[in-house]
Order: structure tokens, then sequence, then C-alpha cells
């Protein structure tokens, strides 16, 4: 791009100006605020979570449930992750800003779920899992305006419909299912069309 | 021809600015610089002007112990802007 210093506007016609505007609004526009990251990281590590327990209760090994402490210390790296690339970033988009809010109240309602949520049986725990999992991912997915995001939802979501009709333990390979369909795949798609975009 | 329009947007650099940010949250003085190509120097004097003007916002932080310069538009500033497009589509209409 030309550089933009001359302060003399006597010469500035009306097309250079909507020019400028249009340049430095696209310039904006174009960002892909999301790069994958944390929708991979914790799709993967939530059904390793999920199958490592759905194969200990299958052969009846007790230490399967303890495969869950591991949700902690993903906390921790995802945060650190997350403090990290805020400190490169150097504009804030409306759109990181709404991702923040949604994100930030689907941990407000996994938190209390999985809380609260044993009160009412372990097994509408998982189906409101599932269904928060449908619910930040298809909004997301919108705000992103990334098609696969929202495809993906869909499948927790009725993932979330089959839990009900199964048993306990099988709700951990819905889980998985739905984590699959709902983060990884479409978090590994964004995060190739974002490293395109730097690349670009 | 084009006196209607605000003297303090129609300059290149100011309104490169006010763009950017109309499309962002907020953006680190870095940002500017580097979307905009301007020097430091120049950058710094265009925002003082708009921040005069109310159109933006400044706010001064550290990070990492460094001076960080992080700029807002402000809701006169969205006006502002909105007004500057409209002269500006008002001018381009083709004359009957």
């Amino acid at each position: 791009m030309k550089t933009i210093e001359n302060e003399i506007n006597q010469n500035l016609m009306p097309e250079e100006s909507l020019q400028i505007i249009n340049s430095m609004i696209n310039a904006a526009k174009n960002k892909l605020a999301d790069d994958g990251f944390h929708l991979i990281f914790w799709g993967w590590l939530v059904t390793f979570c999920a199958l490592t327990q759905y194969i200990t209760l299958k052969l009846n090994i007790e230490w399967g449930g303890w495969v869950w402490m591991l949700m902690p210390l993903g906390g921790i790296v995802s945060g650190i992750y997350g403090h990290k690339q805020g400190k490169k970033q150097k504009v804030k988009t409306h759109i990181d800003s709404y991702l923040g809010f949604v994100w930030g109240g689907f941990i407000i309602a996994m938190a209390i779920t999985l809380g609260f949520g044993y009160a009412h049986g372990i097994k509408s725990t998982y189906f409101f899992l599932m269904l928060l999992y449908g619910l930040a991912t298809f909004i997301s997915g919108g705000i992103l305006n990334f098609k696969p995001l929202i495809y993906g939802s869909l499948f927790s979501f009725a993932f979330a419909i089959l839990s009900v009709f199964l048993g306990e333990i099988d709700q951990f390979l819905c889980i998985s299912a739905a984590l699959i369909l709902s983060y990884i795949i479409p978090g590994h798609m964004l995060r190739s069309k974002f490293k395109s975009q730097q690349h670009a | 021809m084009l006196k209607e329009l605000d003297p303090l947007l129609h300059s290149q650099l100011r309104l490169a600015i006010v763009s950017l940010l109309v499309g962002v949250k907020e953006a680190e003085f870095t940002y500017l610089k580097e979307q905009t190509n301007a020097t430091a120097g120049n950058l710094s004097v265009q925002i003082q002007k708009l921040k005069e003007a109310g159109y933006i916002e400044i706010e001064k932080k550290f990070k990492d112990n460094y001076p960080q310069t992080i700029c807002k538009i402000t809701t006169t500033g969205i006006k502002a802007f909105e007004q500057y497009v409209e002269v500006i589509q008002n001018y381009l209409k083709p004359k009957k």
C-alpha cells in the first residue's frame, strides 16, 4: 500500500477518499479472528478423556475417571496460549469481542452443568454438555461466517438427542463423536484457513 | 467544491485512521502505523488532533514494560465518519 502521509487536503478527491475508506475497512474486515487452536486442543483432549473413560468402564478398570484430571491442566495450557496470543494481538475487532462473550458464557454454563447437573442424573449432565458444545460452535460459526463450524455444531445437537436413548457408558461415545464432528474437524479446517490467510 | 466535507476527516491519514477504527473495537498505535504506512511522528500528531475533536479515545498503558497506545473510535467519531461518507456519496452521484 502506498504511504499515507500528506497533510494537504485540497487535492484529495472524493474517489480517493472512498478508496482509502474501502482499503482501510477491508484491512480489518478480512482478518480471520480465530486460529482454531482452542477448538482443536479441547476437542482432542476431551475426546481422549471420554474414550479412555469409555474403554476403562467397558473393561471394568477403576482408574478411568482419573483421566478427567487432565481438564485443569488443559485449562492452564489454554489460558497460557490465550494470554500469549492476547499479547501479540495489536487490534481487537468486534468479532473478537463477541467470541469472547460466547465462550465466556459457555465456560460458565459448562462449570454450572458439571457442578450441579448431577442433581438430575449424570445422563442429563452429558445431554446438556453436548447442547452447550453445539450452541457455542453454532454461534461462533455464525459470527465467523464459517460454515463447517455451523454444520459441525448440528452433530452435537444430534448426539445430544441420541444420548437420551443410550446407556450411561455409551454417553462417552456420543461425547467423543460430537467433539470430533463439531470441534476437531471444523477446528482443523478453521486453522488451515487461518494459516493460508497468514501466508497470503 | 468540497467545502461541506469535515476538514478534520478530509485528510488522507486521518481518514485512514478513522476508517480503520470504525471497523474494529480498538487498535494499537503500531497496528495503525503498519496499516497506514505512516511515520510514528505524523501518526502521533494526527491521532492527537482526532482526540482533541472527540473523534477517538486514546488509552496509554504498559505491556511487558513497553508503553502501549490504544485507540478507539467514539460515538462522535462514528457520526462524523457517517456524515463524511454521505457527503462523499453525494459528490459522486451523477449530476442531472
